[in-house]
């Protein structure tokens, strides 16, 4: 009785230690559990695989750093998989806190490939007005972002030659961390202007998506870092690229911290029912 | 007169921009580039407004040394430089904005908060997730099932355990999701239906007629 009883009044701090202890082990020596792809990142995986060589398409970085170990192996393992295809990238973001994110990937992927900043990549940077800028993006590009994100004028762009609006751009792929994100592109850009959507999103708000991507609205969906993690199995499946693999390396922890959650909340229940039966 | 114009004004634009929507004659999308125009200026002025909003606030819980007073001066000593920095060498890769605040600050420090997310479930679940009734031990087997199926350890477990978990997803999660959206959309129209025809007047805020 008395163990049952320690057990419910455990110190939060081994809850702690335990945790910490089996996310970290992983990530020094990894389990090597593997990963397979699941039908809504290869719906998407298709989709961008699908788009003719030299078109563009349009990533939306709508996170923040807080969401990065999610989201960030997304946008990498997409944008690799556009260059390998030879598609052009056009980045932009809804989120002021994603554009050092934004950034990043547009300086450190493209080179990979060969590819160059303004003639294979562009990114918008940000722009307050979720709705109205997506909208304006349907009407006139230039007439929302008149210069890319550190002042250069898209004119002066050679990719941006050919992308006036929204209906030049076959896909948009949209990596939400929340609101605004998805929602709004499906909203505006998908229901407006016809345009495939795909997304990946955190692994909470995922199952909100779900209604859509059964509706056919969204194209494609990667769900957390089991999403990132099949996409970039796809990617390097299809040798499109062969750089580490970020997300593939989390799963094993993710895999533990899940399994860790699971024997508290059993031992927790095991406790609590003892206990009460004692006490009853 | 104060509260019959601006009335007057969400009822005129409202009927416009919904008529608006299904005309596409060069004028009306003349007119709606023009609205989204205004939309973005209006939008950037809330940025001011939060600026000033968290100017305010600190200040005042600094010059009256409040609890966490301390915590105000770093929030506007990091605001202050954030500006400067940013105003006076752009954000650009090159950046110190980039280098020295963005990357090796903000980075760390956002994904740390959300990190640690992670012990304060397994410690909240640990204690709070008890299958008390029938309907809780059915949301704990479920939670379980798309816990397991949805990582690779899952399927190792066994091979069918991710289907499991994907059913679960898109069978019942699905039907109460979409039942929550057409209830939140159903919600949305008939708010915006008030707004348009000035029966819901909150957004006016306070004051005399």
């Amino acid at each position: 009785m008395k163990f049952f009883q320690y057990l419910l009044k455990i110190d939060r701090r081994i809850i702690y230690i335990v945790m910490g202890l089996l996310v970290t082990l992983p990530l020094v020596k990894p389990l090597g559990l593997g990963v397979t792809s699941g039908p809504r990142a290869a719906r998407l995986f298709q989709a961008v695989d699908s788009i003719p060589a030299g078109k563009t398409l349009l990533i939306s970085v709508d996170f923040d750093p807080a969401s990065m170990p999610e989201l960030y192996p997304m946008l990498t393992a997409v944008m690799r998989h556009a260059f390998a295809k030879n598609l052009k990238v056009l980045l932009c973001g809804l989120w002021p806190t994603g554009m050092g994110l934004a950034i990043k990937a547009a300086t450190d992927i493209p080179p990979e490939y060969g590819k160059k900043y303004g003639e294979d990549v562009v990114y918008l940077g940000y722009k307050p007005g979720v709705d109205a800028v997506i909208l304006g993006m349907g009407e006139n590009i230039k007439n929302v972002y008149p210069y890319d994100y550190s002042g250069r004028s898209l004119d002066s762009l050679p990719m941006m030659r050919d992308v006036q609006r929204l209906r030049d751009i076959p896909m948009i792929v949209a990596l939400s961390a929340g609101t605004p994100g998805y929602s709004d592109w499906l909203a505006y850009a998908q229901s407006r202007y016809g345009m495939k959507v795909g997304t990946g999103l955190t692994a909470v708000s995922a199952a909100d998506a779900y209604p859509f991507l059964q509706s056919g609205q969204l194209t494609g969906l990667l769900a957390g870092m089991k999403g990132a993690a099949e996409y970039e199995v796809l990617v390097q499946k299809s040798n499109y690229s062969k750089a580490y693999m970020p997300a593939v390396a989390a799963m094993d922890s993710q895999s533990l911290a899940h399994v860790v959650i699971m024997i508290l909340v059993i031992i927790g229940n095991i406790a609590y029912f003892v206990t009460r039966k004692r006490r009853s | 007169m104060k509260r019959n114009v601006p009335l007057a004004i969400c009822l005129g634009f409202g009927i416009v921009m919904m008529v608006q929507f299904f005309v596409p004659h060069p004028i009306s999308v003349g007119f709606y580039d023009l609205t989204t125009k205004w939309v973005r200026i209006v939008s950037a002025f809330a940025l001011v407004l939060g600026v000033g909003s968290f100017l305010m606030y600190h200040t005042e819980k600094l010059r009256r040394r409040r609890t966490g007073w301390l915590y105000s001066i770093v929030a506007l000593v990091a605001a202050a430089v954030s500006t400067v920095v940013g105003l006076a060498w752009g954000v650009k890769q090159t950046s110190p904005l980039q280098n020295y605040i963005f990357t090796p600050l903000l980075v760390p420090l956002n994904a740390s908060m959300f990190a640690i997310l992670a012990f304060y479930m397994a410690s909240a679940a640990y204690r709070a997730f008890r299958a008390r009734t029938k309907e809780s031990a059915l949301l704990l087997i479920a939670a379980f099932i798309v816990m397991l199926g949805m990582v690779p350890l899952g399927a190792a477990i066994w091979h069918r355990l991710p289907d499991l978990a994907e059913w679960i997803l898109s069978v019942p999660n699905m039907a109460a999701k979409r039942a929550i959206t057409f209830g939140v959309a159903l919600g949305g129209i008939a708010t915006a239906l008030k707004v348009i025809l000035g029966i819901e007047r909150g957004w006016l805020g306070g004051g005399k007629q």
